[in-house]
Parts: structure tokens; sequence; C-alpha cells
């Protein structure tokens, strides 16, 4: 007896049908990640709409085409949050299909770790479901892992329930000249370390008595805001590889301790080995054997 | 299996591995069983050092057609190091190195042998750990905690296994090597590193493992609250969460367990109360004193009786280590045990709670409860006697009834052992016949020939690919 | 591998008692060694169970039984109180008396134990050839003496339990238990005639008729009711045992009168004297008769502490692989097992090693490090100030 499927989840599956090219559009806010859908394919958007929250539980289910700004407005309203830390008008599934994870990941984690269920339609136009409404669960493979970061190739995400989190007491952003690694290495459990190469920012969340303790550490003025993340390129490396990284030209910030730099120049992508690349294809061959969802658009670089 | 061909077999692995390659009768019937109730037996077990040995036995089983399994520390609760169908073992204890702990990338490179406890200890003086922490820890392997994505009391606030594994050495069914994740933030392509976390052995072996290392709290505080009515209690766990306060720990004893634990370890739990939370709360001292004042605030408001706050470390040792044996200590009221796992929402914890005891009783069973309360997860374990006659179709009965009562509320079939052999049929309950094939195609694209741990996870009808086409035999139900 | 018949009573309730939960697992040295099931207490049950459940066994399970050092640890690891220690004591006495377990040399040699006049002859032989230079270094023997110096009873408050082989090697011990126990006032009596062994190295090989002959001997030469002290952890073990193993009233009583001389002491620390020496830094071993036997570890810690900074080992009392006579017949794993130890031991600030087990002394000091019992450094630093 498997929970039941929402109308608008159904409803969608029988948008998406069982023929035809489909690609679906979130916020827009990350499209070009990927490569963009070919011309002419069917664009459908996935419900949207905050279907089950439960303050207590810390758990909230949504339609996958609910705004991040709708998200967080429901569940700040009871002291709440998921970290996404993206433009508001992006949606939960795009965020997620993209799977990068904002800026404050150095403590709170990959947002694919906020999911616990997903709920996707498949190339039959049939819902599937993987993982539980509940806050741990090992039952069965995770596929909700496999979803994340898909970028919509292997099933068009229509619902998803994530963990949420209390918003922090205090949250408080610092700036200045100081080494970011030294940094690193001072705090505990800081939110967020950023570096241009020149300045950093670190952001401090908690109660104020350990933020104002922790910032004693730090050689660093507060400031209102973050810096703008560029968002034309983005390099991933291991978070020891920014000690000695070649830099790259024009503007960027680096998510230190986590490996992320954001550019303003594009960037070619990490290469994947031959097995690894030859599994993946096995799961995009079986999860979508037509290659019906979101041709033209590429985890896979050839 | 033939004769001849299982001599071959061996002669092969004997080649590769010395004396190391076992088929004695004694010792094969040590690995036929690992924490749980079920038990099958292997053709042969084989004990590797090193990647390139797993390869080739991988390589070598292939060749005889013969399936195979890993074994870790053989403490998983649903089966899933049971041999069904005469695989080959391969266990990992002997692979138990720390083979690098990289601080600047906040990660260590293991062996799946290592033993969760062991890593942690060796990280101390620099001051981090691995954060997921079974109560099985001391002896549970690495490699058996990625396999089937363990949690453990701390998991409430640092969250599973999978959220700590950075990368995997993994040798695949059909003996390729391949690495899944890196040290990079985001990785490229699919997510396969997700993918085999928690796929319990069935996607291949792995061989080492990047653990991401947490910081050790600056400030750890241990509570001990006592309730009169297990009500208040459970009450208590979702009004804590509810104030807006995650703990590193939530633990929940009710009144059978408190008495069972206390005679093994004498750490002063109050015998009389009807349930006792177990709360931590770790970070930096602002933090933990608010924590502290807030669970005294909302305890009192849920007529708590003692708050007992740990006076130092040796304390705070003692009252976790009740909790931490509280499953074996058991074994002093009746010989065995069936340990259930399962999850349902915190607000559901005394509903079901109270179907569990009424569902024991029915069953004229015994059952205690231990479990993570923080996350909902329920630990009901029936206590029995094997040696009474029928008693355990009663177990199995029983058993059945807790997992239907979890779902029913709202929760799931397994919150942190995975589903084994034990739950494997259960799965229907849970995920539709369309579900199950679609979590059986992913599994293929590893393993097409179900090769790797077979019959395990998904119940034998949504596969397409049992070559090994048994049914689970009903001699593994001991 | 051949099987043969076999018949092991272990009752169904300790046999059944194991949940195989293998929370032992990390607390048995010769799992540590090997990491082998066969070699762990969850494997060893399972053996048993086995084997009693086939009324046959084969040399592997002579061979899996064999390794256990007896240590013991894992019954304090244990959550579900599985008497392992005396599981395995009635699977060795099956051994040897069923099966050729226990061949002649090897009761032979056992039987040297209880005559001490014997034991006395073979311990001068023994130093001449140390002094020959013939007794290779790396054998856990200390520098055996020619001549013994006496033992003189200076009162009757309390017996000092003497021995066999540790009053023929070790005799220096005892004369320090005496003078500490003597610090806090009270008069000592060394045993009568017609003491020797306790019997312990009997029960662990499954010679169980031979220790039951030695324990009878043993009760009769401590007459009255005053306590009986012992400065070596595993006698004092198997002293407190004769209850189970004699099963009379008698020895039940006798039992009773046992202790270990530091949990006497431990009882007795305002008497202690003081003293001006700076405290060494001592790093302590707990034996694991004292420890997972006696659970009495605590009372070492507690009078050392008056006169020394103590420093723990952090392996939770894992066995130093000493195991009476484990390291003679099984030297490879014994120097695993004590490679642990050693490690720990090096990775720490001390001056020594305190021990309060004669056996895990020796095998210890065989590893290279500087190792005393408690009583001979608290004696030392008494004597040093007087
Ligand atoms: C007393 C007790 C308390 C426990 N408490 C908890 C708890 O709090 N939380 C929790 O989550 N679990 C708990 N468990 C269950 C168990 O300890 C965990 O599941 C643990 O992670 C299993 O590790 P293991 O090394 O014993 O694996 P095993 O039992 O040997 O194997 C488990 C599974 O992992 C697979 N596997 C093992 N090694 C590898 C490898 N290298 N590559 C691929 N697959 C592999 C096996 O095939 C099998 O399917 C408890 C168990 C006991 C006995
Ligand atoms: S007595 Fe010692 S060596 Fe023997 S099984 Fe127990 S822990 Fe292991
Ligand atoms: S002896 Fe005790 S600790 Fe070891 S496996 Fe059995 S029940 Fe568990």
């Amino acid at each position: 007896m498997p929970e039941e499927i929402s109308p608008e989840v159904l409803a969608f599956a029988t948008e998406i049908g069982s023929s035809g090219l489909v690609t679906v559009a979130g916020g827009r806010t990350q499209w070009t990640v990927g490569g963009s859908p070919l011309e002419g394919v069917r664009e459908v958007t996935a419900p949207s709409g905050i279907w089950a929250y439960e303050p207590e539980e810390m758990t909230v289910r949504c339609g996958a085409g609910t705004t991040l700004q709708e998200l967080s407005a429901a569940l700040s309203k009871y002291g709440q949050m998921v970290p996404f830390d993206l433009s508001p008008s992006a949606t939960v599934g795009g965020a997620l299909a993209v799977g990068r994870s904002g800026y404050r990941r150095l403590r709170y984690g990959h947002i694919r770790d906020f999911v616990l269920q997903v709920r996707h339609i498949d190339h039959k136009g049939q819902v599937v479901s993987a993982g539980g409404p509940t806050v741990k669960n090992v039952s069965g493979y995770d596929l909700c892992r496999l979803m994340v970061g898909s970028l919509g190739k292997l099933g068009c995400l229509a619902e998803v329930t994530l963990r949420c989190l209390p918003i922090p007491q205090t949250s408080k952003w610092l700036t200045g000249r100081q080494d970011p690694f030294d940094v690193f290495a001072k705090l505990y459990r800081p939110s967020a370390i950023l570096w241009d190469g020149d300045q950093v920012w670190v952001c401090l969340e908690g109660v104020s008595s350990d933020v104002e303790a922790q910032s004693d550490l730090l050689d660093l003025e507060e400031t209102a805001v973050p810096p703008r993340l560029p968002d034309r390129g983005r390099m991933s490396l291991a978070p020891k590889a920014l000690k000695t990284f070649d830099r790259p030209s024009g503007n960027w910030v680096a998510e230190v301790g986590v490996g992320v730099v954001h550019m303003e120049q594009p960037n070619a992508d990490p290469a994947i080995s031959n097995i690894n690349l030859s599994l993946m294809r096995e799961l995009e061959n079986r999860l979508d054997p037509g290659g019906r969802f979101n041709p033209g658009r590429k985890v896979l670089s050839e | 299996m033939q004769k001849s061909l299982q001599d071959n077999l061996f002669s092969d692995l004997q080649t590769l591995l010395g004396e190391r390659a076992r088929d004695g009768d004694f010792e094969l019937g040590l690995y036929g069983k690992d924490g749980s109730v079920l038990e099958g037996r292997p053709s042969i077990v084989c004990l590797p050092q090193s990647t390139s040995e797993v390869q080739e036995i991988v390589k070598i089983c292939r060749r005889y057609d013969t399936p195979f399994l890993a074994r870790g520390s053989g403490t998983g609760l649903a089966g899933g190091a049971v041999p069904i169908g005469e695989p080959v073992i391969i266990a990992t204890a002997k692979m138990n190195k720390i083979l690098e702990v990289d601080l600047d990338n906040r990660i260590a490179w293991v062996e799946p042998g290592v033993l969760n406890l062991d890593l942690s200890n060796e990280l101390l003086p620099l001051g981090f750990h691995f954060a997921p922490d079974p109560s099985s820890q001391q002896v549970c392997s690495i490699g058996g905690n990625v396999a089937n994505n363990s949690g453990g009391p701390h998991c409430l606030a640092y969250g599973v296994t999978s959220a700590h594994i950075a990368a995997l050495e993994v040798v695949l069914p059909d003996g390729q090597i391949a690495q899944f994740g890196d040290l990079t933030a985001d990785g490229a392509g699919y997510d396969l590193r997700g993918l085999f976390v928690g796929s319990e052995g069935t996607m291949g072996i792995t061989t080492r493992i990047a653990v991401r290392l947490t910081q050790n709290p600056p400030e750890v505080r241990t509570l001990l609250l006592d309730f009169a009515d297990v009500r208040d209690g459970a009450a208590a766990v979702s009004a804590i969460i509810a104030a807006g306060l995650i703990p590193a720990a939530l633990e929940m004893m009710d009144k059978r367990a408190i008495e069972i634990v206390e005679a093994f370890v004498n750490a002063g739990y109050p015998t009389e109360a009807d349930a006792v939370l177990l709360v931590e709360l770790d970070g930096l001292p602002g933090g933990v004193e608010y924590g502290v004042e807030l669970v005294r605030s909302v305890a009192t408001r849920h007529h708590v009786g003692n708050v007992r706050v740990a006076a130092d470390e040796k304390e705070r040792a003692l009252l976790w280590k009740g909790r931490k044996n509280a499953f074996g200590a058991v074994a002093r009221i009746k010989p065995d045990y069936y340990l259930h796992d399962t999850v349902v929402p915190r607000g559901k914890l005394v509903e079901v709670l109270e179907k569990v005891y009424r569902i024991a009783d029915a069953h004229d069973l015994i059952a205690i409860n231990v479990f993570h309360a923080g996350d909902g997860n329920l630990h009901p374990i029936l206590a029995f006697d094997s040696s009474e006659k029928g008693v355990l179709e009663r177990v199995h009965a029983a058993g059945r009834a807790i997992v239907t009562a979890s779902i029913e509320a709202g929760g799931v079939l397994s919150g942190e052992h995975g589903i084994g052999l034990e739950k494997r049929d259960y799965m229907g309950m849970l995920f539709s016949a369309h579900d199950m094939a679609t979590q059986d195609l992913v599994r293929e694209a590893f393993d097409p020939d179900g090769f790797a741990n077979p019959l395990k996870v998904l119940p034998t009808g949504s596969r397409c690919s049992d070559s090994f086409g048994q049914h689970v035999p009903d001699g593994a139900w001991v | 591998m051949k099987k043969t018949p076999f018949d092991l009573a272990i009752p169904v309730e300790d046999i059944s008692s194991c949940v195989s939960c293998g929370l032992c697992l990390p607390h048995c040295p010769t799992y540590r060694a090997t990491q082998e099931e066969s070699a762990s207490p969850r494997g060893r049950i399972a053996l048993m169970r086995q084997a009693q459940r086939d009324s046959s066994i084969d040399d592997a399970f002579v061979g899996f039984m064999d390794s256990c050092i007896q240590c013991r640890g894992c019954e304090t690891a244990c959550p579900a109180a599985v008497p392992f220690g005396s599981m395995m004591e009635k699977t060795r006495e099956a051994l040897a008396t069923q099966t050729s377990y226990q061949p002649r040399w090897r009761r032979f040699g056992y039987s040297f134990l209880g005559k001490p006049r014997l034991l006395r002859l073979g311990s001068i032989g023994l130093a001449v050839l140390q002094r020959l230079r013939m007794v290779p270094r790396r054998l856990p023997l200390p520098k055996l003496p020619f001549v013994q110096k006496a033992l003189i009873d200076s009162g009757s408050d309390v017996w000092l339990y003497t021995g066999c082989i540790m009053d023929a090697w070790m005799r220096e011990t005892h004369l320090s238990a005496q003078r500490v126990i003597e610090s806090t006032g009270a008069g000592v009596k060394f045993p009568l005639k017609g003491a020797s062994c306790c019997g312990a190295l009997h029960v662990h090989a499954g010679l169980a008729p031979e220790a039951r002959a030695l324990a009878k001997k043993t009760m009769a030469s401590f007459p009255g009711e005053a306590p009986i002290l012992v400065d070596s952890a595993g006698c004092g073990a198997q002293l407190k045992a004769y209850g189970e193993l004699v099963g009379t009233e008698e020895a039940e009583v006798f039992s009773r009168r046992v202790m270990d001389v530091h949990e006497w002491l431990a009882e007795r620390l305002e008497q202690l004297p003081t003293t001006q020496e700076p405290r060494p830094k001592v790093v302590v071993q707990d034996p694991c008769h004292l420890r997972h036997v006696q659970k009495a570890h605590e009372s070492v810690h507690q009078v050392l502490e008056q006169y020394v900074d103590l420093i723990h080992l952090n392996d939770d009392g894992l066995c130093c692989g000493a195991g009476g006579a484990y390291a003679t017949f099984h030297p490879e794993v014994a120097k695993e097992v004590r490679e642990r130890k050693l490690s720990l031991i090096r990775s720490v600030e001390a001056e020594e090693v305190a021990s309060a087990n004669p056996g895990c002394l020796l095998h210890l000091q065989a590893g290279g490090v500087r190792v005393r019992h408690p009583l001979e450094i608290i004696d030392g630093l008494l004597t040093r100030e007087s």
C-alpha cells in the first residue's frame, strides 16, 4: 500500500505522456547549464505549491515547480529554512536538477542531502517514487541522490520532500584582508568563507555570543552583504587545490573549504573516466531509452 | 555447485590468496551469519588484503559463474551479509588500514575494513572525527557503513553516512575498478557515489573510501531526562525540535530498556521512570548553553522528573555506554531478539509506540524500545526464546504488523539497517511495482547478471535478472 | 578434514546467550591480531555451538579453540553477559579428556608447577644457563637468582599468597608486597608448607582434575580466617574461583577470603605512608585477570596514584598477549598482540610500566620496555626515602 500520489503529480504525468521530446522549465535561472534544449522540444512546467508542511517534523513536501521564494516564505513563518542560497525565482526542482549548492555549503552540506523523497515522471509517463517522507530512510536504492544533478535527463521531477533547518538566531558577514586558509583553520563550522584572491568574506551563524566570540578570532570588519558571485563559469576543485590553483582571468570568488570557484569566464566540464562514462550511459539508456528528456542538454559531454 | 567446479574455483582462489582462501567446514559456518537472525552458507571464504586481490577474486568468480558477497564486520541487522545461494564471501576485515589523513581537504582515505570507532579514535588528537556513529561503532566497518548508509545517534544533527562520503574506489561486479566521486566540490556527471552508498553490496565492492572529517565540537553536554509517562517523553521530543533546536543526539528508552541497561552498566539510569531521553548538545559554548536551557524548559512543560546533566567526560561516557549496549543487553532477559528498524514522523511516535506494545502483547512477546527519537527512528526489540515452540512464527507476524503500523503512520521500512534479506519482501509495502522495477533498472546498470550479493534488497518478482533464481530458502529464517 | 566424535556439554542457556552482535570483536586480542572470525569470541562460540550440534570436531576446531588467550576481555565487552570463560574452560576440558589436545609432555610440564622443590631446582639450572648466555634474551625470563632470600612471617593479620613460578623467579616482588603491607601496620604471614601452584594454568589447559587437586592442597595451607592477599592477578582470579572449581562450601568460604593485594590496600589508603619523593610518570597496564575477571583493576590505580602520576592506556584493557602459558605455546600471535600494546605504551611519555601480574610483566619486559610490579615501584619510592 504505497502512499497515494497527489492529483497534481498525476496530471503532470499525463501532460508528459509516453512519447515525444520534453523539457521541464523551472525559473530559467540556470537554464544554460549543460547546454540549451533543442529547438521545438515541448516545454512543460512542473506543478507548484507547498503540499504538506509540518514544522514540528521539519519536513516540507512541495511541487517541483515551487519557487524558492515561495518555499522560504512558507518556511520562515515558522523560523525554518532550506539553505539553497540561489535566486529566489529558481524552482526547487530546477535547483535540484542542476544540483549546485549555495555558498553556505561549508556548514550545511550539499543540497542533495536535504532531499528525502522524490517523485519523478519517467519516460513511460509513469510516476516513480523514491526515498521516503521521513527525515531518515534507507529503504531501497537511493534514486534521490541520483536525481540531484541529473539535469532532468533521467526523468522529470514532479514532487520533492525536503528536510528543513531552524533559521540561525544570528547571522553575520565579516570582510577584510586575511589569509582565507588561516581563517578556515581558526573557526568552528563557519557557514561560508568566500575569497576573491584579495578580499575574504566570512559568514558566521549561531547564537550571538558564539558569533561574537568567533568573530573576535578574526581580523575582519562587519559588512552587510556577501559579494556578488560571478555566474558565467564555475570550477570545482578539491578544497586544498585553492591554495595553488591557476587563477582564472576576470573576477572570481572561491568557496574556501569547499572548492567551488565562481567565475566570469565560462569553462569546460571536468572529464569523466571511461568506466564511469559507460555506467552513466547505461543509466541514461535504461531510464530514458528513447532519449525523450531534455535533448540537447548534456550531463555527459562527448 | 558441482563438486569438481567448486574444487577448481577453490584451487584458483587458493593460488591467488594462499591460506587466505578457506573452505573448511567449521569456518564456512562462521561466515553464514551476521548480526541478524538469518543464516545461510557460503561456498568459500576469501580474506583479501588489497584492491587488486578483490578484483582478482571477482574475476575468478565470474569465470566460474559464481556469485559473490562482500562482508565487513558482520554486524548488519537485515541479513545483508548473509550468503544465499552459496556465494563466495569476500571479507574485508583484513583491509583495515587508514591510508591517509588529509586535513587540508578534511578527508581521510581508508580501507573498507577499518572499524568506525578506530577511525574516530585515531582522529581524536587531530580534533576531528567521522560523524556517523552507529551503536555498533566499536565493531562495524566503514565499508559496511557505506553499504548500508548507516546512521547513529549523532546523525540527527550531522546527517547519515551518505553525507560524509566524498569518494569511493569500487570493484564493479564485472571486475573493473572505478572511482565514484572525488575530492572536488561537485564531481562530474551523475552521482554514482550517492547511488552506491546504501546499495548493500549489490553494485560492487568498495575497496577504498574517502570519508569526510567533522570538527570535534569545542563543547559537549549530555542530559538525561526522565519521565513518569512515556507519552510525555515522546511529546517532549517533538517539542524540542519544534522549538528550533537540533540536538546532536536525541535518544529515547522505555521502561524495560532502562531496567535492562541499568543492570548492565550501572550508570544510575532511573529504573522507576517510564521513559528517559538522552539528549546531547554540542558546538560552541553559547549555543550549547542556550540549548541546555531550552531543553530544560521544554521538558519542564512536559512534566519531566529529573534533569541530570553529566558532570564530566566519564559520566557522559557512562550514559552513552548504556545506550550503545542496549541491544545486546536484551539477551539478559531472553536468549534471542529480533530488532526492527522503522521510521515514523516524530509526531506519531506515541501512537506507534502504543501500537507496538499492543502488537507484542497480542503475540505474547516482550517489546523493548530504545531508539533514535529525534528522527523518529524506532527500534522495537522483540525478545524471545527460540527454543519455545512456534515462537518464530509469532515473531515474524509481530514484526510484519509493526512494519505495517509504521508505514500506515506515514513512515518507512528502514531508517538505517537497510533492507537486505530481511525486508526485501516488505518493499512492496512502501513502493509500487513500477517503483521497484525502476530501482532494479538502476541496479542492473551496475550488475546486469546479478552476481553481486544476489537476492538482496529487491523482492524476487521485481527483478528481471535473478540468474541465481532461488527464493529465500525457508531455512534462512532461523 | 577428518571429523572425530566429540561430546561437548555446555548448558543451552549459556551457549544460546550469544546474539552474535559482534560487540566483543574489537576487545578480543586474537581477533585484533588476525581479523578472523574464527579467532573471535563470537566465532568461537559459534564453533562450540556447531560442535555441540554435530557432536564432532576436526583439527581446525581444535586450533581455533587453542588460539584463545582466555583473557576474557570479551566478557567485559559483552552486553549479553555471555559466560565465555566458563564455556571455553568446558571446551578445553572436553578436548583434554577426549582428544590428544594435551599430549603427555605438556601434562608433564604442567605437573611441574605443583612441585615447588623441582621448580626451584629447574630455576637454578636456568639461572646457570642464563649466566652462560645460553638462554635467548627474547624469552620472557627475568634475571633468575641463584640463592633466594627467605620469606619471614611478621604477624598474622593477613596471608600473602606466594604461588609457583612467581615464587621461584620473582620472590623480590613478594618481599616488596610484604613491606608495603607492613607499612600500613599489618603483620604478614606466608603460607604453610604444601601451598604451591593455584592451578590457573591447568584450568586454562583443560586439566581441571589436576587443578582441583592443587586447589585442595592450597586451601589447606591457609588455615584460619585472615584475608589471603595475592600479588599476582592470574593467581588471584583462580583462587577466587575455587568455589566453582571445587564446588564445596569450604572452597566457597576460602574464595571469599581472597583479595588482590591492591584491593586490600585501596581500603587502607590513609594508612599508607607518604613520601617526599618526586612522583614518577608511570603507565599502568591492567592485567586481564584483574580487569576482566576480578574487576579489581581500579584498586591498583588508586594505590599507585598515591605515589605516581598515572597514565592510562586508551584500549579498554585489551590483553597484552601473555596469557599464562599462551606466549610459550603461541609465540607469534602473542608477539603480535603485544606489539599493539607496546606501540600504545611507546606513544605516551612514561618512565616505566606498572603491571600487577607477573606473566604480563615478563611478557612486556621481553618486548623491551621497563616494567615493574606496582608494589615494587611503591616499595622503591618508600625505601629510597628512608
Ligand atoms: C548492537 C548493534 C547495534 C547497531 N546499531 C546500529 C545503528 O545505530 N545504526 C545503524 O545504522 N546500524 C546499526 N547496526 C547495524 C550495523 O552495525 C550497520 O549496518 C553496519 O554499518 C554494518 O557494518 P558491517 O561492517 O558489520 O557490515 P556487514 O554486516 O558485514 O555488511 C553489511 C552490508 O554491507 C555490505 N558490505 C560490507 N562491506 C562492503 C564493501 N566493502 N563494499 C560493498 N558492500 C559491503 C554487505 O554485503 C552487506 O550487505 C547495529 C548492529 C548491532 C549488532
Ligand atoms: S578470552 Fe580473550 S582471546 Fe579468548 S575469545 Fe575472549 S577476548 Fe578473545
Ligand atoms: S559474545 Fe556477547 S558481545 Fe560477543 S557476539 Fe556474543 S552477545 Fe555479542
